[in-house]
């Protein structure tokens, strides 16, 4: 019986958990059985029900926060009782009785639950027959000490007869006031081994009570007052080193030497259930074994365990496996751990944006998955040079700007027209190839909020002024966060264009699943050996990087001559695109 | 100067056990020992010489307690110089075997002693007199531990034994004092009160075996109350004094009032002490204890990282088999295992009669660490096969941990509970609860099945014996 109730035990080794779900709020009424709470454990998501009826006071759990077993979960006013006899006064009197006279009538049901009464009395307590023939017994230990409040039925003394090991478990309750054996002391049966102040009311207990006094019939009475745990001095080697001091001798020094029985390896209560070569073979992986959970009975550890927690921490570390390509197979890559830069220097940290921290992911991805190789070549763009300035007034009159990318966008399209295996995605799961029959190229475009990949769709139906615009609207839409994801999917190839800031080359990274990106650095005049002379050309320098994997280099330098003959000869277009 | 990759110095069981391994992992191992085979004091002069006394002891025991169940033998006439002849082929054997197993591993075998002049040499004094130096890459010190002596008792006489001299067996002496009531004197008692001779026993402490929980005690101390011709707890030796017919010997009771006895014979068993004289360890970054232990890490690596120290002079407990485990660790470590010395249990048997082992917790180290624990505890007494032997003066009980009912210690105290404490020492390393014992079935009828009972008795649920589970 009890007015509040308790997070009962949940299983082995679950000691608290956390609350998902409070069910009841104060003033409900809680039937027995009734769930009250939804916790969750290590294991599972488990209802618990209610051991106790009754009007509900007070919640104490707290959806989201943690109980441990055995705390209140949540009061009850008034008296509670267990089970059965709550229906009847439940259901009327609770709600009209006021709460205060309720909560007076607590306390006392409280105690007489806890505590046995202590009225009346001193009296002695005799030890019972213990066996056919036995007259005494040794006792091994006394279970309680003075001012103990005993039950009936609570063990008091465990004694060793010549047959077993007894314990006598209480005929009567009471305080405890005197105790007349010892630990290894004799006990006789029939005879007062201590002295109770008792509950009166007691008069079920079988030994007869006796009035006169016990000490004349206990050999040796005597008065324990301290816990009787403490009699049992550790009596070891230390004394030795003293009587061997006494003894004038030098041998032994001053750290105290244990006794043969106690030198166990230290007590690890925490230490995992787990057979030593599991805990050897953790200890080998340099894992702390204290950290793996364990699938067996009562958390017990098996090698699976050890291997599956390893497998975890692996994959906690870096995962590269953006979850839209998990066909392309898996790379697992510790993370170093970085230094302190501060040591160094000032520094600053800010969070990553969303962008970023995609970019870097997918690009991690890209360039741990993708066997890249890069392949550079450079086109005379001389003459096409020309006629995009001769056409630019055309296509800016229609919203675009004819720029050089534009034009690639419409030369790479005929070659990938050309070249199916580069308008192509791998799909290593299945051992196939998927080949698109569409063509959209993707633009990478520079941001402020980083790099940002826009993809114009179907350009082997478009005309180069379409294409201007459309890259114009694009790019347009991406620095001003309104690319939708429609315009950033699908891609079939990319192209970079850095050559409106300068450099060389570069080796892009390929952006998977696509199969090959091309680089486009800032053209430059240079002297190119014609006819017997050197004369300037504008020459653009072309990186081509492309998927090893499904494209070989001598495809790829045909890719890219393609694109560099077509960027000198444009009528190619006509001919072949 | 010679050179090896290993050398281990001290051939007992922690280094013949190292010296194998490595040899077994393919390093060029040199061991160093007196004595002329491996073994070391387990071998020669400890365990094994020991408990074939014992053995012989239990035998003479038993035709005297066959009395009871109406069989009779005359006395026995007892040869010692068979006897002994007897007790040294046995370590012969043993010694002799390791000595074969040395070579067949290619072990190079030095008769002599060790001692460090650097952190990568060694001078060997050999037996034959010739010294020699030794270069090596690593080393092991597995040099044990030696007899603790106590100067004032040190009085030249041949009836003054110590563990090593009484199991040469010079005599059978009429009465023998044994000094100390730790497991040695009482093994050693043990024998010479078979043999014939009235044994008393003088204890500093208050009990038998300090350290070991009572209950188990309280068996065997009431079968050598009853054998032996006196018990002096929290007595002590005063002086020793050689006279013609036996040592004359001033003690102090309990009270602190002097008296004097004289035995034929008195056996000092104090302790063993850690070996470390003469080891040349301050020519090394070796590192010692107070206690004159060498200190080591869980690898059991010294401070001088290329030297390696294990069994008793590594530390506590001084057991054999602590020595082996260990001597597998650092062979480990030195072979680039990632490895530790982190046993949950090191079982440890007092081989006297009722023997008395514990593993893991004792009863009394739980209560007085506060260590949340249960007891269970199975009487023999409600044994049918210990009722056969008629040797019900035993108990096996369970240190459990209440919250997940896993076996945090187990002690053992009967005739044969050296064998039984393996199955609860495996119980411990496996992390096994008490359900486990419970749901294993165990052979009938055999005293193991006290193993398995003391776990139902922590159910409430025990067969043979009634003791419903507290509420």
């Amino acid at each position: 019986m009890s007015n509040e109730f308790k997070l009962p035990e949940l299983g082995e080794n679950i000691t608290s958990a956390v609350v998902s779900k409070v069910l009841i709020k104060a003033g409900d009424t809680v039937k027995e059985d009734q769930s009250v709470i939804e916790i969750e454990t290590d294991k599972a998501t488990i209802e618990v029900p209610s051991s106790v009826s009754g009007k509900v006071k007070e919640v104490f759990a707290k959806e989201g926060g943690q109980l441990n077993i055995g705390a209140v979960v949540f009061s009850l006013e008034g008296e509670a009782q267990s089970a059965p006899a709550v229906e009847e006064t439940k259901e009327t009197p609770v709600s009209e009785t006021p709460a205060p006279a309720k909560t007076e009538t607590k306390a006392p049901v409280a105690t007489s639950t806890e505590a046995p009464k202590v009225t009346g009395g001193i009296k002695d307590v005799l030890l019972p027959e213990l066996g056919e023939n036995i007259t005494s017994a040794i006792v091994s230990k006394v279970l309680f000490k003075v001012g103990d409040v005993i039950a009936i039925d609570t063990p008091l003394l465990e004694i060793e007869t010549d047959k077993a090991t007894i314990e006598v478990p209480s005929t009567v309750s009471g305080k405890v006031v005197e105790i007349l054996v010892k630990d290894g002391g004799k006990a006789d049966v029939g005879k007062a081994f201590m002295k109770i102040q008792g509950d009166d009311t007691v008069k079920s207990a079988p030994a007869p009570v006796q009035s006169t006094k016990p000490a004349a019939q206990v050999s040796e009475p005597v008065v324990v007052d301290t816990p009787v745990e403490s009699k049992y001095v550790r009596t070891t080697m230390d004394e030795l080193v003293v009587m061997n001091e006494e003894l004038k001798s030098p041998v032994m020094t001053a750290e105290p030497p244990r006794a043969f029985m106690e030198m166990q390896p230290p007590l690890q209560s925490k230490s995992a259930p787990a057979a030593p070569s599991v805990r050897r073979l953790a200890r080998e992986l340099g894992v702390d074994i204290n950290q793996v959970p364990g699938s067996g009975i009562g958390g017990r550890i098996s090698i699976e365990d050890i291997k599956a927690y390893v497998k975890k921490l692996n994959e906690g570390r870096i995962t590269l496996s953006p979850s839209s390509y998990p066909q392309s197979g898996f790379v697992n890559i510790k993370q170093e751990a970085l230094p302190d830069f501060s040591k160094f220097g000032e520094i600053e940290r800010k969070a990553m944006s969303n962008i970023r921290s995609k970019t870097a992911e997918h690009l991690s991805y890209a360039w741990a998955t993708v066997p890249h190789v890069t392949q550079f070549d450079k086109a005379d763009i001389t003459n096409i040079e020309e006629m995009r300035k001769t056409f630019a007034p055309v296509v800016q009159k229609a919203g675009g700007k004819l720029t050089m990318t534009s034009i690639l966008v419409k030369v790479v399209t005929a070659a990938l027209k050309q070249f199916p295996q580069f308008n192509a995605s791998v799909d290593m799961g299945k051992k196939e190839i998927v080949y698109k029959k569409y063509f959209n190229i993707g633009i990478a475009v520079d941001t402020e909020y980083g790099l940002m990949v826009p993809v114009l769709k179907n350009t082997d139906k478009m005309n180069l002024t379409q294409i201007s615009v459309e890259i114009n609207n694009l790019s347009e839409k991406a620095r001003n966060k309104k690319a939708g994801i429609d315009d950033l999917q699908g891609g079939c190839f990319s192209i970079s264009n850095l050559g409106g800031i300068g450099g060389t080359y570069f080796t892009p990274i390929v952006n998977t699943p696509e199969v090959a990106i091309l680089g486009v650095s800032r053209s430059q005049l240079e002297p190119v050996y014609i006819d017997g002379n050197f004369v300037p050309r504008n020459m653009l320098p072309l990186s081509l990087s492309y998927d090893h994997r499904l494209v070989d280099g001598a495809d790829a330098i045909r890719f890219l001559r393609f694109i560099s003959e077509t960027l000198e000869n444009p009528f190619k277009l006509l001919v072949e695109g | 100067m010679n050179k090896t990759q290993l050398v281990v110095i001290g051939a007992g069981p922690g280094g013949y056990a190292a010296a194998f391994a490595a040899a077994d992992l393919g390093m060029n191992v040199t061991a160093i020992d007196l004595d002329k085979n491996p073994g070391g004091v387990c071998l020669y002069r400890g365990c094994i010489p020991s408990k074939a006394l014992l053995h012989v002891a239990k035998l003479l025991n038993e035709t005297k307690e066959a009395a009871h169940w109406g069989i009779e033998f005359d006395a026995p006439k007892i040869n010692l110089d068979k006897l002994r002849e007897w007790k040294s082929s046995v370590v012969g054997k043993m010694t002799g075997g390791l000595g074969v197993l040395a070579k067949q591993r290619k072990i190079n075998y030095i008769q002599g002693r060790a001692t460090f002049t650097s952190s990568k040499t060694l001078k060997i004094d050999k037996v034959d007199g010739t010294t020699e130096e030794l270069e090596f890459e690593k080393a092991i010190i597995a040099i044990g531990s030696e007899i603790t002596t106590i100067p004032a008792f040190n009085i030249e006489s041949k009836r003054l034994l110590n563990s090593t001299s009484a199991l040469d067996l010079p005599a059978i002496p009429q009465r023998l004092l044994v000094i100390g009531g730790g497991y040695i004197g009482l093994e050693l008692g043990s024998v010479y009160n078979a043999l014939g001779s009235k044994v008393s026993v003088i204890e500093m402490t208050p009990g038998l075996l300090p350290g070991a929980d009572r209950d188990l005690v309280q068996h065997l101390s009431k079968m050598i109350t009853a054998k032996f011709e006196k018990i002096m707890l929290e007595s002590k030796v005063i002086s020793l004094e050689d006279k013609e017919d036996g040592i004359l010997v001033k003690m102090q009771d309990k009270n602190g009032n002097p008296f004097e006895e004289k035995y034929d014979y008195v056996l000092a068993s104090i302790g063993r002490r850690p070996n470390t004289k003469g080891l040349g360890l301050e020519n090394t970054k070796v590192k010692t204890t107070q206690r004159g232990f060498i200190a080591v890490n869980k690898q059991l690596q010294t401070d001088d990282p290329n030297i390696f120290a294990i069994g008793d002079i590594a530390g506590d407990p001084m057991l054999a088999h602590k020595a082996s485990h260990e001597a597998r660790v650092a062979v480990e470590t030195i072979a680039g295992h990632r490895t530790a010395f982190e046993p949950l249990a090191i079982p440890a048997v007092v081989f006297t009669d009722p023997e008395l082992c514990w593993a893991g917790i004792t009863e009394t180290e739980a209560r007085e660490k506060g260590i949340k624990h249960e007891v269970a505890k199975f009487p023999w007494a409600a044994s049918g096969r210990a009722t056969t032997l008629d040797r019900t003066d035993g108990l096996t009980k369970l240190i459990i941990d209440p919250d997940n009912g896993r076996i945090l210690g187990v002690g053992i105290c009967g005739p044969g509970a050296g064998e039984l404490i393996a199955e609860g020492t495996l119980a411990i390393e496996m992390g096994a609860t008490a359900e486990d014992l419970k749901l294993t079935i165990h052979p009938h009828p055999t005293l193991s099945e006290t193993v398995m009972e003391a776990a139902e008795v922590f159910y409430g649920q025990s067969v043979h014996i009634y003791r419903p589970k507290r509420k």
